[in-house]
């Protein structure tokens, strides 16, 4: 199965990204968009899967730094 | 990844079969670009489609609702695509001027570029390749209007400010 997912980021302005993952994003995941860092706060599905395709949105917050 | 791998892994070509592929594959060529390069330019005649094999590319538009993402000050970024994902099929579709800029935002992203009359010219002696693409561009545009469509919501909403 191939997850192509929409990534939207909340919390500060950001694009959002659309990419062809192998595995599916989970919540807790981190992930990289461009240079910054993100976590994975939501999944959901966008649409039925068809095909080899599953079609995911992703919420997703930035990573707060770490003491 | 080959380049069969790869278009066997975009959705455009999904549910075509391996010969098939191999001969949508020879019609492409390679190119790479480093951060910052303009790929494709809006208003610009249209006669390529691009798939990213890798790297990641930003798609701009002039105006828009984000005021404060970096670049040309008259163009707003839209979203970044990242491998597997294609680009440049609307103007495959209707064949009208480039809708939006394209930027490189990756050293080293690599598309393979297919020619928009070559891949016509395959899918008029094949039509059953035609049908397929045509149903997978729909749905990859649909993708991404669903994408902005919820991008646009969580900015209503306060999630983005």
């Amino acid at each position: 199965m191939i997850y192509k997912v929409s990534y939207v980021v909340v919390g500060r302005p950001h694009l959002g990204s659309i990419v062809n993952l192998d595995t599916p994003p989970r919540v807790g995941d981190r992930v990289q968009l461009g240079d910054e860092l993100f976590e994975v706060t939501e999944v959901t599905d966008l649409i039925p899967p068809r095909g080899e395709f599953a079609y995911l949105h992703v919420t997703c917050q930035p990573v707060q730094d770490e003491m | 990844m080959s380049v069969i791998e790869l278009l066997q892994r975009s959705e455009l070509f999904s549910r075509l079969t391996s010969e098939q592929i191999e001969q949508i594959a020879a019609l492409g060529r390679e190119a790479v670009y480093n951060a910052g390069d303009l790929i494709i330019r809006a208003g610009d005649p249209s006669d390529e489609l691009y798939v990213i094999r890798s790297g990641m590319v930003e798609v701009l538009v002039s105006g828009g609702r984000i005021p404060d993402v970096s670049g040309p000050p008259q163009l707003t970024s839209l979203v970044r695509l990242g491998q597997g994902q294609l680009f440049g099929e609307m103007a495959l579709v209707d064949s009208g001027v480039r809708s939006a800029t394209v930027r490189c935002v990756e050293d080293g992203t690599v598309l393979y570029v297919i020619p928009r009359q070559a891949f016509w010219t395959l899918c008029d002696g094949d039509h059953h390749i035609g049908y397929v693409v045509m149903r997978n561009i729909a749905a990859d545009l649909s993708f991404k209007l669903r994408h902005r469509n919820l991008q646009a919501r969580l900015e209503g909403a306060g999630g983005t400010p």
